[in-house]
């Protein structure tokens, strides 16, 4: 810190141009060694700087200064390290010029300010191109000065404040230590964070607890006036677990849970999600798996914090762990498994032999065979760690204790195959090829309201605790009040069925057997994207605050921007798409290539060594935190991670640590940066 | 104070003791003075107003801003996190305003904090981003004057620690 000193302020210099002063310190210029000591006298004279007006952007500069107080320097123009002024050579000077100038240095110092202007313009005007140069030379480095040391850090941070590209920010942190220490300020990085909407997630701050644990309300869902409110997602502690839960593909309704559960500063948050961004943007690695070599169909797919749960029409599950590592399978179903849901360590599953299954997935047993439905189990969902939820093609809904291993209670209005159900509370609600959709009470076992108007079977429904979203065979997707059971709004352009939704706060997107993507505002009621994503059906979708990646039977991934629908990449080409799921920084898909059915998996995490240890960081930030060896042991013992891994980890844990702010506290209460100030 | 005589008159008086007179709508800019006339009420009007932060120049610059942007709207929204996504944005008019010597770009900056002058603040310090943004470190130290006080180590070692953001 000692490797600046600031100048007091601006004002007082240009209140005192006009008195003779003390003002040798406020030199700009970096004389050498004082030599003479009787030059002194001279030295300590005032900078006689003209006030510059707005007419006149050249106040004059000290010769005098210059003159006597440094020897002669040799001109340097050209770049070198540090600041560079013109000197002017004194090694033909005459005898008497100093003399003389001793008394031009007299006259000059009692001038008034216009007098001084005057005498300057004058001599100026007698000079040649080349002397006009040298003055320009000489002047324009001592016209300079460097702003973050020349404010206060407030106005500082004010100034770094409107600088959204942080490669500028990176270079600006190499120019000087001030420079620097003034940029690890964290308060700058939040900014940018919030203007790349790099919020912070749930995971990273709710760790420890499953966010749908911690999140699910006792009661009615459906009365949280807050949630309405928020357009980001993550904003409510609560509200997470619904949007991820929002997805009506049977796919990943928990992707929103832990991976990467770290205390940061903003700094390293931003670094971190901006070295993702790029690594889905033209990296990241895969790995491939064969998953059968015969050709099956892929039924459903899962990503959870543990685990990759694949299903298949050959009665098998199969368990993985996240890198794509075969763990187990699970057998026991004896034809086709169509639907399964985990929760953590358990799995629920149905299939064609009408059979609900409760597995462990940690050790592959199967824990409960619920026997009821009369035909096949279409889907299923959980409502918390105790209930899940099954649709049949007997037509009827199912709420199972799994714990007990009992029915709890059946559902019965349907009148035909129930094909699709989303969970909010004691909500459940159902979509059905009698091409109605209902509302059901869980706790009561009755319907509330029943949702008609399409003119065919449903294929899709997403529930956000408010509002019923609905995809049809009749190609138009509906939007339904949850308390009322009435008609919001029907969404038309798809010219076929309507067979993937997924609903994110005001945000909708349905994939339809046309091949097209549709983005929907729920504020306005209008499409926002029209993507044409695939030559053939969209075979799964799925979209967070920055993206959507789909999957389509012509065997394409394709990642598109969720703001400005632009295709971002094309992550897999393969010949038929199953299904696809992520999270931040992973994407699973899983597809037909030849005869097999194969598995990639994709991780965006930026390399290890991107989280160097920085040597020399400023004093204040590297207390150390006591949250550390915490966030540790949970690493360890929550994700089950391998001493090697931890090991390879612990490097970035402490960067982590040491660079969290002071403006960092992400603990409970505070869940985003959006609501700190 | 009969408003047939003409605009009501301020007197600043600024840190050199130069007395300045200027149109109180115009002054009222300031949130400072605003806040300080309207806790005053109308006695103030005909006194000297101290302004001991701010030299004569620095001042006049000051007044001359708000002189032309009078007729603003009043930034109503305190949503500062909107306006600061258009960096770039400076009208033409304060570009040319601002096209004054680093030290009175400065002052500029210090002045209308300290008067309160929000959206010249944010057209200061728009500025001085601006002359940031698009340089390399040793452009940026050239542009301000700046000495490279870092050891070959450290320039090397900040280099690779910030190396992440130039991979696009």
């Amino acid at each position: 810190m000692a490797g600046y000193s600031r100048p007091l302020s601006f004002s007082e210099r240009r209140g005192s141009t006009m008195s003779c002063g003390e003002e040798l310190s406020l030199s700009t210029t970096s004389a050498g060694p004082v030599i003479v000591n009787q030059r002194l006298d001279k030295m300590a004279q005032p900078r006689p700087r003209g006030p510059p007006t707005p007419s006149m952007n050249t106040p004059a500069a000290d010769f005098d200064q210059q003159l006597t107080g440094s020897p002669p320097h040799p001109p340097t123009p050209a770049a070198s390290p540090g600041p560079t002024n013109a000197q002017p050579d004194w090694s033909d000077a005459a005898d008497d010029e100093d003399f003389f100038l001793a008394n031009v240095r007299q006259v000059f110092k009692t001038c008034s300010g216009p007098h001084r202007n005057r005498i300057l313009a004058d001599l100026l005007n007698m000079c040649t191109t080349q002397q006009l140069s040298f003055v320009h030379q000489f002047v324009s480095p001592l016209l300079k000065k460097d702003p973050f040391t020349s404010l206060p850090d407030e106005l500082c941070l004010r100034i770094l404040s409107f600088i959204d590209d942080p490669q500028v920010l990176a270079r600006a942190s190499q120019v000087s230590r001030r420079w620097r220490d003034l940029l690890s300020d964290d308060v700058t990085w939040k900014n940018l964070c919030a203007k790349h909407d790099y919020g912070r997630r749930l995971s990273e701050v709710y760790y420890g607890v499953p966010s749908y644990a911690a999140s699910r309300p006792g009661a009615l869902p459906l009365t949280d006036p807050d949630y309405a409110n928020h357009s980001f997602p993550g904003a409510l502690p609560g509200s997470a677990a619904y949007y991820a839960a929002s997805r009506s593909v049977d796919g990943s309704s928990d992707t929103a849970l832990i991976e990467r559960p770290k205390l940061r500063s903003y700094k390293s948050h931003f670094k971190q999600r901006y070295l993702v961004e790029s690594a889905w943007r033209t990296g990241g690695r895969h790995t491939t798996r064969t998953i059968t070599q015969d050709g099956r169909v892929v039924t459903s797919l899962h990503l959870t914090p543990k685990y990759i749960v694949v299903a298949l029409d050959n009665a098998r599950i199969h368990i993985f762990d996240r890198e794509g590592n075969a763990l187990r399978t699970l057998q026991g179903h004896i034809m086709g498994v169509w639907a399964m849901v985990p929760w953590e360590d358990v799995l629920v599953s149905g299939g064609c032999d009408r059979d609900v299954r409760v597995w462990d997935m940690a050790n592959g047993s199967c824990l409960h065979t619920l026997r009821g439905h009369t035909s096949t189990v279409r889907c299923l969902k959980m409502s918390d760690a105790n209930t899940a939820i099954s649709g049949s093609r007997d037509t009827t809904l199912r709420v199972w204790d799994i714990r007990q291993g009992v029915c709890r209670n059946v559902l019965v209005g349907h009148q035909a195959s129930v094909r699709c159900l989303e969970i909010k509370g004691d909500i459940v609600v159902s979509g059905s090829y009698d091409a109605t959709a209902k509302i059901w009470s869980i706790s009561e076992g009755r319907c509330l309201h029943t949702l008609t108007g399409h003119f065919s079977q449903i294929y899709a429904i997403a529930f956000d605790g408010q509002r019923v979203v609905t995809g049809s065979l009749d190609t138009s997707v509906r939007v339904w009040n949850a308390y009322t059971g009435e008609a919001i709004a029907v969404l038309q352009g798809h010219t076929s069925l309507v067979g993937q939704l997924q609903l994110r706060g005001n945000t909708l997107v349905t994939g339809g057997s046309d091949g097209s993507v549709r983005v929907w505002s729920l504020e306005k009621m209008c499409p926002i994207h029209r993507l044409a994503a695939h030559d053939n059906s969209v075979t799964s979708l799925q979209f967070d605050d920055t993206r959507v990646v789909s999957g389509g039977s012509d065997g394409r991934v394709k990642v598109w921007d969720v703001k400005t629908g632009h295709l971002v990449r094309e992550l897999i080409t393969a010949e038929s798409v199953w299904r696809v799921v992520f999270e931040d920084e992973k994407c699973v898909a899983v597809a037909n290539r030849g005869s097999r059915v194969m598995m990639e998996v994709w991780s965006f995490s930026p390399p290890e060594d991107a989280y160097e240890r920085p040597v020399s960081l400023p004093q204040r930030l590297a207390e150390p935190s006591p949250t550390h060896p915490l966030t540790a042991d949970f690493r360890r013992s929550t994700l089950g991670l391998s001493s090697i891994d931890m090991d390879e980890d612990s490097g970035s844990q402490d960067i982590d640590m040491r660079d969290a702010g002071p403006s960092t506290a992400p603990l409970a209460g505070n869940t985003t940066f959006f609501h700190d100030d | 104070m009969s408003e047939n005589n003409g605009p009501i008159m301020v007197t600043l008086q600024s840190n050199d003791m130069q007395q300045i007179q200027v149109e109180k709508a115009i002054v009222e800019r300031s949130m400072l003075i605003k806040n300080m006339l309207d806790d005053l009420g109308d006695g103030v009007i005909g006194q000297t107003i101290p302004i001991p932060n701010v030299t004569e120049p620095v001042l006049r610059k000051v007044i001359e801003w708000c002189e032309h942007h009078r007729g603003d709207p009043p930034s109503t929204n305190e949503d500062e996190s909107d306006n600061r996504k258009k960096t770039t944005d400076i009208e033409e008019w304060d570009q040319k305003f601002m096209q004054v010597d680093q030290e009175m770009l400065f002052e500029i900056i210090l002045a209308s904090n300290y008067l309160d002058i929000k959206p010249l603040l944010d057209v200061g310090c728009k500025t001085v981003a601006n002359m940031i943004k698009g340089k390399s470190p040793e452009e940026i130290r050239k542009t301000f004057n700046i000495t490279n006080d870092f050891t070959a180590e450290e320039e090397e070692q900040i280099r690779r620690e910030n190396e992440w953001a130039e991979d696009r």
